[in-house]
């Protein structure tokens, strides 16, 4: 009774990402030129030296830095475990919940279904750099103003999402942030607040709580 | 009712920023020096005796620091099974015959931890779980309720399936009144049918985690819970140590909804691996740990037969009820609805049953979305037989007072339904003739009304002042996402006179905070919020007295008010109007409109409070349309443990929804507040269901109702 077990899911995201892992770090190292650089914040994990690693360098939240990264390290394991940046949540580990959502060069990617060796020469912008210690730009207003964070877990992912919505589409729709942050589930199921938030950032006025339809 | 200064005002979270800049702390976030990460090991089985575990080659693995199981570890989990499912009763988990162990042998359920490994990164603890070699002897499987109570079904337990009560008697949950049989014989109609619920469950967005170290004989524990101070005496009392020996931290948590207001076998597992490995450890859930190895809404099966006169009044209601339990029964398994109705005759007979399923538990409103689902379609249906409108029939049979018998603290359901109506354009919306639109999509409207629990009850809160006019309240909230913290903040305001400012809160920390009741059964905004009240009467008394402190002094007042209802039952009340959109063609169902009026008495931030109707009627969406938690009848694994296979709702399945509060204030609680966290997930399911029948004229009668099951329905 130790066969597979019937659902299949069981391929873990990890699984999967290491079997591709291997051929996309070659062509990462091949792409940066190292500087040395000291790194913000105390790293919390160090890298394991009996397992594969590599040095990246990529640009957190407008800081430029080498890193070094153990190859099967995930871009959220980086983030969270390496650089201390824990605004960024792992809800799922799989590519289901959108609540590790940061964004790659202005893109926003799940966290959790990209390795971290894949970030050489790339920009990565979290949830703390949307404000980067200054004040709270105006999608980070509207989400207070409009009590957009229930438990406040899926939140860091629906602003990175936002974000990335309103750079291409300033003025979006209640429907277009429906679909761009379709990614982004809520258990506290506060979409309806997020939505408003998300419009009203852009300028525009709508209240879907005693709404239209 | 006048209006009050601070209270009542929407006002954004005190805790807003942190919320939206990633600075809140949740427990995965705690990094401590020399921190070990943990995995558990869990039974791909679904009933298995364990003959050996062989644990060499992992203990071998470089980097694994201790491995827990069955044998070294036989410690009981008090909270996790409980003869008749009374979570905070000490007496009943010391006699509990059904015990759950950390680590059970048997295991009864395809995801029961097995093992567990701390090691000094989450990769090789990973590692060492597929280096643990498991004999397990396969033994005979039951997932239904109903097979399970077969004469010849396996036995989850020597004494059978039949889940035990608080004397560890196997019988059910009754409730009767006159005398349905001689009711049935002679009544005009009399109607019959069965509903079914699913297993739904929590899917928090946060997977659980734990975080435990050890400074001598003292423990300290971060985890998402909805108690800290539940939680410190559930794990003092499984490990054997005093209360005091044990401190509880939840700063911030990823979401409740139910059974979170006490310890987790996952805390126990990090306590004791910390313990073991003489170091910090982090334990982390995967998203599929937590969906088969936690726990989720008890599904259900509803027998319902109803008499009614030919007016329409109601003379007899039937319900012989199976709950599905899992093999432990972690709570009650009742199923509600009964107290809707004015009846003089009732037969109530529940029986919740051991299940191989993952364990069933207390969900937001526990016993309530899957009862009323049953109940509220049952009537609606008897409401078209009768050639009735369902709003009229339900407000000539709805209960006026609790079980027929003792007054409720003020009564505003019919309010709430006519108010309903009214926001809902219910004459506009609803077909007399369900599924009479043309064309292939079709809509139509349904209506569910509720009333739920709002009784008074013990809680603590203590309230400083120093010389410089700051006041510091001191409470043993952790804010699971319904706002509690602001809240008792506004609260504390309010009662001092003082702008919100001026408090801060100290929360989230038995070493910091009085007992609190914690954040279930709806009750901290009355019973913790009334306990702020009581402290600040205490502290203004003492600046009567002494006035303000000065220098380094501190005036510090503390209360625990046990407030009680003499003849009189303290509810709140509540109606959903939906209307659907169903395509006939492709199966699909969509919400076109939803109004919510709920009587939660005074609400006490409206921001927050509309935030958890909106929240929790999606949420009922959810488990009206989506979710379930699938097994494979043959192999019994579950088959859509994660977000994704269980299609808990997204951005693009909600719907826009109304909400309108009928405030009051009945003299009780903290300025008169009353439950609300669980009730909007009450009523959506059952309205939902009617609005499809309304829609299509063919009535759906097992949760969720999927597309095949509506094409099934219309072939």
């Amino acid at each position: 009774m130790n066969e597979k077990l019937p659902d299949s899911p069981d391929w873990t995201r990890r699984e999967f990402l290491a079997g591709t892992s291997a051929a996309l770090v070659v062509a990462a190292a091949a792409a940066g030129t190292l500087e040395a650089q000291t790194p913000g914040a105390a790293p919390a994990i160090a890298v394991d030296p009996a397992v594969p690693h590599s040095t990246i360098r990529l640009t957190v939240n407008g800081v430029a830095r080498d890193v070094e990264v153990e190859d099967r390290w995930t871009l959220a394991e980086l983030l969270r475990d390496r650089l201390g940046l824990t605004g960024t949540k792992i809800g799922c580990d799989r590519g289901e919940c959108g609540a590790c959502t940061v964004l790659v060069d202005d893109q926003p990617v799940y966290s959790c279904s990209n390795l971290a060796v894949w970030m050489d020469g790339r920009r990565v912008t979290t949830v703390e750099g949307l404000s980067n210690g200054g004040p709270l730009t105006p999608l980070q207003q509207a989400f207070v103003a409009h009590d957009a964070a229930q438990c406040g877990f899926c939140t860091s992912g629906q602003l990175m999402s936002a974000t990335a919505l309103l750079k291409r589409n300033p003025r979006p729709s209640a429907a277009d942030v429906k679909a761009a942050l379709a990614g982004n589930l809520c258990r506290c199921g506060n979409y309806n607040r997020y939505v408003d938030s998300v419009v009203a950032a852009g300028g525009g006025v709508r209240s879907s709580v005693g709404g239209d339809q | 009712m006048p209006a009050l200064n601070t209270v009542g005002h929407s006002t954004p979270r005190i805790d807003a920023v942190e919320r939206v800049t990633g600075r809140a702390k949740y427990t995965n976030d705690v990094q401590l020096p020399g921190m070990l990460y943990a995995k558990v090991l869990r039974s791909p089985h679904p009933h298995a005796r364990i003959r050996s575990i062989d644990t060499t080659r992992a203990q071998a693995l470089p980097g694994v620091k201790a491995i827990l199981t069955h044998e070294t570890t036989p410690v009981v989990w008090g909270a996790g099974g409980i003869a008749g499912g009374q979570q905070y009763n000490d007496e009943v988990k010391k006699i509990t015959k059904h015990r759950r162990y950390a680590f059970n042998n048997p295991v009864r359920f395809v995801g029961e931890p097995v093992a567990a490994v701390a090691a000094e990164n989450r990769h090789i603890a990973e590692e060492a779980l597929r280096l643990i070699a498991v004999d397990y002897e396969i033994l005979p499987f039951v997932l239904e309720p109903e097979a399970a109570l077969e004469s010849d079904a396996p036995k989850i337990w020597p004494e059978g399936n039949i889940a035990v009560n608080n004397r560890n008697e196997p019988l059910p949950i009754t409730q009767k009144r006159g005398d349905a049989h001689a009711a049935f014989a002679t009544a005009p109609h009399v109607f019959e049918d069965r509903y079914s619920t699913s297993f739904v469950h929590n899917a928090q967005m946060e997977p659980r985690s734990a975080v435990a170290h050890w400074d001598g004989d003292k423990l300290t524990l971060y985890t998402p819970t909805g108690g800290i101070s539940n939680c410190q005496h559930d794990m003092a009392r499984d490990l054997g140590i005093a209360d005091e020996k044990v401190r509880v931290v939840c700063h911030y948590m990823g979401g409740n909804f139910g059974n979170k207001n006490q310890n987790q076998d996952g805390d126990l597992i990090t306590a004791m691996l910390a313990k073991a490995a003489g170091a910090p450890v982090k334990l982390e859930f995967s998203r599929k740990d937590d969906f088969i190895g936690m726990h989720g809404r008890w599904p259900t099966v509803q027998y319902y037969k109803v008499a009614v006169d030919n007016d329409g009044t109601l003379q007899a209601v039937q319900l012989r009820g199976y709950s599905g339990m899992g093999p432990y029964r972690k709570n009650s398994g009742a199923i509600g609805g009964i107290e809707l109705y004015r009846c003089p005759n009732v037969d109530h007979v529940v029986t919740p049953v051991y299940t191989n399923r993952t364990v069933s538990a207390n969900f937001r409103g526990p016993e309530f979305p899957q009862g009323f689902f049953g109940i509220q379609s049952m009537m609606d249906d008897v409401a078209y037989k009768l050639n009735m409108d369902p709003v009229e029939f339900g407000v000539k049979n709805m209960s006026r007072m609790f079980r027929d018998e003792v007054p409720f603290t003020n009564f505003t359901l019919e309010e709430c339904i006519r108010r309903g109506a009214e926001l809902f354009d219910w004459t506009q919306r609803w077909r007399p003739l369900p599924g009479a639109d043309a064309g292939p999509i079709k809509r139509g409207a349904g209506f569910t009304y509720m009333l739920f629990r709002s009784g008074l009850g013990m809680s603590s809160a203590v309230v400083q002042v120093d010389a410089n006019a700051k006041y510091t309240l001191f409470v043993g909230v952790t804010d699971v996402g319904a706002g509690a913290k602001t809240t008792m903040g506004l609260i504390a305001a309010e009662a001092l006179g003082v702008p919100l400012s001026q408090v801060t809160v100290v929360w989230g920390d038995t070493d910091r905070c009085p007992y609190s009741v914690g954040e279930s059964g709806s009750r901290t905004t009355i019973m913790t919020g009334y306990a702020v009240m009581e402290a600040v009467r205490d502290l203004k008394q003492q600046l009567a007295e002494k006035g303000m402190p000065t220098g380094s002094q501190t005036l510090v007042a503390k209360a625990s008010p046990n407030p009680r209802l003499e003849g009189k039952v303290r509810n709140a009340f509540g109606a959903h109007f939906v209307e659907v959109e169903v395509d006939t063609e492709l199966g699909h169902v969509r919400l076109t409109k939803y109004v919510a009026v709920h009587d939660s008495g005074r609400i006490m931030n409206p921001l927050t409070a509309t935030s958890q109707i909106l929240g929790a009627a999606t949420m009922g969406v959810g488990m009206a349309l989506h979710e379930n938690l699938v097994y494979d009848q043959k192999s019994g694994q579950p088959l859509s443990a994660g977000f994704y296979y269980d299609r808990i709702p997204t951005h693009l399945d909600a719907p826009t929804v109304e909400v309108s509060f009928v405030e009051n204030d009945d003299g009780y609680g903290a300025y008169g507040a009353k439950s609300i966290g669980e009730s909007g997930i009450i009523l959506s399911p059952g309205a939902i269901n009617n609005a499809i029948f309304n829609a299509i004229g063919k009535r759906l009668k097992d949760l969720p109702i999927t597309r095949d099951k509506v094409l099934g329905a219309l072939a």
